[in-house]
Formats: C-alpha cells, structure tokens, sequence
C-alpha cells in the first residue's frame, strides 16, 4: 500500500487538477512505453511492457486440443495473470490473488468479446484445425514483476505485443480418421503461421480523481481514486468492452464522457504501441540474422 | 462429498432426439422466445425474511432464475484481519448442483464473488460497522436457462462439460443481496438495482436468457443506484458503436428504475406496520 | 424476536431476554418443569411442516420442505448410466446433503458445517436401507444403460432436526419424480423422445411414457432431545445447542423401525425412554404420511 502524508495528498490532487501531474505531465499523457519481444525463448510469443516502473510480462503458449462440443468451429483461449511477490510484499502468499483474479476476469472481458465472437482481440475461428476435432487452446499469461499503477492497460498491451509476436506452427492433417476417431496431425517445427493482431484493442484505464480523470495512474496516484474505469478500444474506434473499478458511483453522463475520452486517447496509443512493437520484432529479427 | 462424486460412474443426460440447427432467433416482430418484447423484463418477484437464521435474507425470482441471498452480522472479523476503522464486507456467490439443465457438482462462482462485491461496496455505509465484517451469501438456486423453453438457438449437446453460467444470473443476485442488506439493517446509500442486456444482430435484448445470451455479440451489465442516479458497477463485452452503447446503458438505467420500484414495494409491503 | 407489545413493560422484556441468553439451561428447565417450550409447544408436539412439490422447474423431481423455519429443498436430476456388471439390472441414487453459506451463521464459504456430511451418510443409508426404491426400476436396458439419480438436499434455512427435514424432502421429491421417456438411437445413446414430434424415428423407445417411481415402505423419521426425564420432539437449532443428547427414529409407513441413531451425548437413554422416543414417532409418521399424501394429490389435481 502507498502511505502519503495529506500534504502529498494534496499535491497529488491539486496538481491533476491545474493539469500538471508530479512527474510534470498532463492529465491523458502516458508515461513513455517501452517494448521487448520474444523474451521468453519457450513460449509461442512474448512480450515485456515496461511504463515507468510498471513492468509486466505476457507469453502465449498454443497447445493443441479439442473443441467444446457447443462451439464446433472455435479454438479457445484461457487468460491468466499472476502478480509475483517482487511486485509488491503484499502480494505474498495468497495475497495476490484477489488482484490477479480481478485483472484476469478485467482482461477476458476486454479481449475476449461476446459469445458470438463479435469484438474479440482474437478470431477463434482461426484457431480451428479440423472442425470438431482439434483446435488451438491459447494459453496466455501475465506476469506483473513490478508494479506502480495502471497494471490493466500495460497487461493488455504486453498482450497485444506478445501476440504479435507469436507463431502459431502449421498442422497437417496427415490421416482423416472416421467420424469418431481424433485425426492425426502433423506438427511443422519449422513452419509458423503469424496472427492477424489487427483486431486486438487497447486498454486505456481512466482514474478519477477529484473531479477530474487521468491516463496511466501511478500507484499513487491511484490510492487518490475514487473510481476507475477501463475501455478497451479497437482500430476500428468500437468499443470492446469496460469494467470498472472502485466502488464509488460515477453519474451515467461521466461514463459516456469518458468512453468518448478513452476514444480519443486510443488512437494515440494504438498507433504509438505499433510503432513500438514494430521496431522491438525489427530488432528481435536483428539480433537472429 | 468428493469421494462419492470419484467412484459415481460417468453420467449423460439424454438429449432431445430432434436436432434443431441454429437458428436466429427473431423474427421481424420484435417477440422473443419466451414472448417477451424486446425491451420487456422477466417478471421480478422479490420477498424479503427468507432465511430466519440470518440477521437479513431475501429471495428474488426473474422468471426461472431463482436465488436466495442471507446477510450475517455485522459479527467479529476474522481473527487474522488487521484493525479496520470501516467495516468489512465478504461475499460469495455459489451455485446449486440442479441449477443448470446438466447436474453438476455445486461451486463456488469467484468471478460473480468479486463483481458482487464491487456493485454492493459503493452503496454501503462501511464507516456504520467499523472493526466488524457484514457476510453476504448467495445461492442460485436455478438459472436463468429455463427448462419449460426449450433453447431454440442451440442443440446443446448436455454431455459436454462446458460451464455456462448466464450474467443475468448475476443481476438478480445482486439486486437481491440488497434487499436483504435492508432487511439486515445495513445502512445504505441507497438501493443497488441491476439489469443486463443483450446485443443481437443490432437489437438490444433487454434480461436475456440463457439462449440469447448464448449467441449474444456484446453483453451489457449495469448496476446503479437509481436514486442517486450513478453507476456503481458497469462490464462491458463485445463490440459495441457508440450510439448503440449510449442506447443500451439508457435502456439499463430506465430499466434498473423500474426494478427498484419493485424492490422498495417489497420493503415497505415487508415492514413492520404495513399489515395493519 | 416481536416487539414488546404495549401492555408489557419494556423493562421485563429485556430481562427475559438478558435471562434466556445468559443462562439458557436454567431458562429452558423453568419451562420444561411447566411442561411448555419457549416456542409455546407442548414437549412432545413436532413444528407445523409443509411440504411444496415441484419447486425446481428444471429437475425432474423436487421438493420444498419446511419443518417450523428449517427449510429444504431436494432436486433429482436424472442421467443415464452404464450399469456396473454386478448388477447389471439396477440403477443408482446418488444422495448428497448441502448446507451453502446462506443457511446458518455458523457456515462460513470454504468451511463446510460438521454436520453436513453426518447428514448426508444418514440420508443415503436410510434411503437405501428401506429399500423405498426398487432399484430395478432404474433399469432402461440392461447391462447397457440405466437411470442415476442425482438427489441433491439444499439446506436453504437450518433451524433444528435437518435430518428429519432433509428424509422428508428426499422422499417428497422421489414421490414427485417424472421419469422421462426416452429411447435408444443407433448409437446405443439414450436420447428423449419430445412429445411434439409424432413420426416414429428409427429409435426404440427403451421407456415410452413418463412415469414414476412406486415407492414402498416409505421412511419418515423424528429427532427427540433427550435432557434429565423430558422428551422433547423435533428440537430447533437453539435446543439443539443447549441440550446435546438426541435420539433419531426412523419408521416405515407401517410403523416398523428402520433406524435408530443416538449420538453420544451425556443422557444415557434407559429403555423406557427409547419406547417413549418411537411412540412418538409413531404419531408424527401417520402426520407426515398425511401431509405427503395430501401435497401429492393436490398436484395430481392441478
């Protein structure tokens, strides 16, 4: 937890509300984002996102399994997001847990869509091998080394970068078993398929403080929170899903206030996060050749 | 418990012999399934003092989704819990085992734990209750996949052992757990409402069921307190335009007023002195 | 817990209530010795019970049962089964006893009550013992498929005599199960037959109407509290706590003796007390068996 004194209180409120934070930026700047790829050589893709000192990692592991018999035609993708002890003493033993739950469950619902798979960061119908019988199960996990503040956007776009950054091997079906029979596949080892990640929103987490909201809280600027809301945002400006945080209520025209922020303040970051990611794949290819 | 689940042997429930495809569910006259129109809630019926052995209880039914939530204390916080000048408050939502079509063992729902837990924190006075924990338990009883309707939009195949649990489940535990926070006497804000919507092919769905919800290309789900007007609990998932979410949280708020003058005729049918 | 009505002084009141919480033995003996409990009955008289069949619309058999407050709900869900090579011929009952957080103060989530799992062995040998199901009638093919029963008793409200509740609502929803019709398709899969689609499929229908269960000997049983020379019936929760030594009687509906259950306690029943213990359990059976008999046929004609 942050201890501040009122002072420090106060110098936190006040500076967010004349639109001059204490690390001197405004109200929607974010903290400088710096991206690394491939990190983690055993996973199908990975990433680390650091902003300031929020650091976070995400990898991708595809497994091969079967599709749940409601939905044939679709691969699956389970998320998960751990918060290690370096991060912070509090998150000990089983004191993380609560956080990590509350991230995982933010994060599937802004990545995942609806039931019918509109607005999800991942076509699952891509992920079918042979309709029925085998699909990819996407194991994505988050990892929060190191935290101070605004953990949801920097996992949704560590995730972003590690999908990017996956490869997905290419399966040939070798034997067409009968209609009971799971059919044999043929996993390439050296042939990789990469992932359309062109539908994949950002996050962007608007924090209320006083009367005012801000992008990229620290840690302690978020213990000055009354509420937070999240809004992951796509290319094409729809929106793919909220949560809120915080139990204060917000007036229903606050909220549609800031989804027409969280709009705005995407497209920056969406474009700023390519970039980044481009150039750490760029480097990554660099360093192979 | 467990031990008898492990040495049961495997079990299927039998699936209708007539394998209807998918099919969509509306037709051009804006009537659902159940009969319902579009922007037609269940029928909410709610009744307060449903458990005697809690401080506060109430039971809430939304058509074929059935829940009962108890409220215990404001009693001692856990021994290891360090000195809190606010009240605490604990949740948890389970499930019964013939709550869905399929039987399956009764569980804990963490996710639903946490969402009821954000929705009831804003409206509570924490500060009334300091050094103390107030219990709020939910058990659905059944779920909102009814078993008179049979589920148009899918074939299920009953075997599978996917876990569907429907939001809307979760809206009527919420609304719910503060009708039997006021019949605890837990200080409150005010009431806490919920409704969730769906969104299908460009229509919003207002209190879906399991099978719209099933094929639904976002979902909606509001909770606010109706008389202060805000919203304490929002999730959104699915592509939605913007017009279309303007639309859909309009239609929820509208709809949550409606329901808390359902919920406060419960309270004042419930109080003391209204028999006379 | 009404409020102190106007004739009575508020003073008093609150001593009563002071009196009850601090000495509760000495408390319940004054009323014992008037012959009276503290809820206004006699000793020997059981709380009024209802019984509500066909609670749960999704399951296919259920019952509501309320004995004073203690409430329970039983469900049967059933699914088919392979059935083991030993009994090729009988199906299976699967009983499970719940007590979620929502009935008692002293649930907590994660910590399941001691009680729970006492109730639930109790329940399923009772219900196996007396033989109330023929097993057989479980049957659908045999060797190949039969029918389990998932009953499940939900404790919604515990206030005193769960087993007493939990038996009633068992055997209620076994009286209101439907068994469903259903037919075996070329894959040896059992599927339902809906009523709607009349052309005759290339199915053999295993089961061809709904049906219920015939049940025989039906067992309804009655807790007593037994404290220095007084026999209390159908105790509550409150009772339970102060005065441990209970004797659990379980007759079939022709009043021979199923089960008994003493659990410890410090009253060492002599035989008398025992005799006294099934003569009341005699009454309540015939009370029950009315009951039941009266919910089942109020549904027949609905």
């Amino acid at each position: 937890m942050v201890g501040l004194s009122s002072g420090e209180k106060q110098f936190i409120q006040g500076g967010i509300a004349q639109d001059l934070r204490c690390d001197g930026r405004k109200r929607l700047t974010y903290r400088p984002i710096y991206v690394e790829t491939g990190v983690i050589p055993q996973a199908n893709g990975s990433a680390r996102i650091r902003m300031g000192a929020t650091d976070v990692i995400a990898s991708v592991k595809a497994e091969l399994g079967k599709p749940s018999s409601l939905q044939p035609d679709k691969g699956k993708v389970f998320i998960h997001i751990d918060c290690s002890p370096t991060a912070e003493p509090a998150f000990e033993g089983r004191g993380g847990e609560e956080l990590s739950a509350e991230l995982s469950v933010a994060l599937q619902c802004c990545l995942l869509g609806g039931k019918s798979g509109a607005g999800a960061a991942i076509d699952l119908s891509s992920l079918v091998v042979v309709e029925g019988k085998n699909c990819w199960d996407l194991y994505i996990d988050g990892l929060v080394v190191s935290s101070d503040g605004n953990l949801l956007d920097a996992l949704g776009a560590a995730i972003k970068a590690a999908l990017s950054n996956t490869g997905i091997p290419r399966v040939q079906v070798t034997a067409d078993a009968s209609s009971d029979e799971q059919p044999e596949v043929d996993i390439s080892d050296e042939e990789f398929l990469q992932f359309d990640t062109s539908a994949v929103p950002v996050i962007v987490t608007l924090t209320k403080v006083g009367r005012h909201y801000i992008v990229d809280a620290t840690s302690e600027e978020e213990s000055q929170m009354s509420s937070a809301v999240s809004i992951s945002v796509n290319r094409q400006g729809h929106i793919c899903g909220i949560t809120k945080r915080g139990g204060a209520g917000l007036d229903p025209s606050i909220i549609l206030d800031m989804i027409s922020v969280a709009k705005h303040v995407s497209e920056q970051l969406l474009n700023k996060l390519d970039s980044e990611i481009a150039a750490a794949e760029a480097e990554v290819e660099d360093d192979e050749s | 418990m467990a031990g008898k689940a492990t040495s049961t042997p495997t079990t299927y429930s039998p699936s209708p012999t007539s394998h209807k495809t998918k099919v969509p569910i509306f037709s051009d006259d804006r009537v659902r399934p159940d009969g319902r129109g579009f922007n037609q809630c269940r029928p909410a019926f709610f009744r307060t003092g449903a458990v005697n052995a809690a401080s506060g209880s109430a039971y809430a039914e939304f058509g074929n989704t059935k829940v009962i939530v108890s409220v215990f204390g404001p009693r001692e916080s856990k021994k290891a819990m360090k000195y809190s000048d606010i009240g605490r408050l604990n949740c948890n939502v389970s499930f019964s085992t013939f709550a869905n079509l399929v039987h399956r063992e009764g569980s804990d729902h963490k996710e639903y734990t946490t969402i009821l837990h954000k929705a009831l924190e804003g409206a509570i006075m924490l500060e009334t209750f300091p050094k103390t924990t107030v219990d709020v338990f939910a058990l659905v009883l059944e779920s909102g996949g009814s078993a008179k309707l049979p589920i148009i939009c899918f074939s299920i195949s009953i075997s599978d052992n996917f876990v569907m649990h429907v939001v809307g489940d979760l809206s009527v535990v919420i609304s719910c757990a503060s009708l039997a926070l006021a019949d605890a006497g837990i200080m409150m804000y005010d009431l806490v409402a919920s409704v969730s919507l769906s969104c299908l092919n460009k229509n919003l769905v207002i209190d879906p069921i399991l099978g719209e919800e099933n094929c639904e290309d976002g979902g909606l789900m509001i909770t606010c307190l109706p008389s202060r007007y805000e919203v304490t609990q929002l999730t959104v998932t699915g592509e939605w335009s913007t017009p279309m979410l303007n639309e859909g949280m309009q239609l929820c708020l509208d709809a949550c007023a409606e329901l808390a003058k359902i919920m406060r005729s419960c309270l004042v049918d419930a109080a003391p002195g209204s028999e006379e | 817990m009404g409020l102190p009505n106007a004739s009575g002084d508020l003073s008093t009141e609150m001593e009563v209530d002071a009196f009850r919480r601090l000495f509760p033995l000495r408390f319940y003996e004054r009323h014992l010795a008037e012959s009276i409990r503290p809820d206004a009955r006699p000793l020997e008289r059981a709380r009024d019970t209802t019984i509500a069949l066909g609670a749960v619309a999704s399951a296919n058999g259920s019952a509501l049962v309320k004995i004073g407050s203690t409430t329970m709900l039983a469900a049967i869900k059933m699914e088919v089964m392979t059935p083991s090579l030993e009994s090729p011929d009988e199906g299976c009952i699967a009983i499970d006893f719940h007590m979620p957080p929502i009935c008692s103060p002293i649930v907590r989530p994660g910590r399941p009550a001691e009680v729970a799992p006492v109730v639930s062995k109790q329940l399923s040998d009772t219900i196996s013992s007396s033989g109330v199901v023929d097993l057989k009638e479980l049957s659908l093919v045999s060797g190949k498929a039969a029918w389990m029963a998932y009953l499940d008793v939900y404790c919604l409200d515990a206030d005193g005599a769960l087993f007493d509740a939990a038996l009633l609502s068992a055997i209620a929803a076994l009286s209101h199960l439907q068994i469903p019709a259903v037919a075996m398709n070329d894959d040896g899969k059992i599927v339902l037959i809906s009523e709607e689609d009349g052309q005759k499929q290339e199915t053999e229908a295993v089961n061809k109407e709904k049906r219920r269960l015939t049940l025989r000997s039906i067992p309804f049983s009655l807790t007593c509290i037994l404290h220095k020379n007084y026999i209390l019936a159908d105790p509550t929760a409150e009772e339970e706590s102060i005065m441990e030594s209970q004797v659990t009687i379980v007759l079939d509906s022709s009043s021979q003796l199923i089960s008994l259950h003493k659990a410890g306690g410090s009253v060492l029943a002599n035989t008398s007390a025992i005799q006294d213990c099934v003569a009341l359990t005699r009454q309540r059976v015939k009370e029950l068996q009315s009951i039941l008999d009266e919910s089942n046929s109020a549904m027949e004609v609905e």
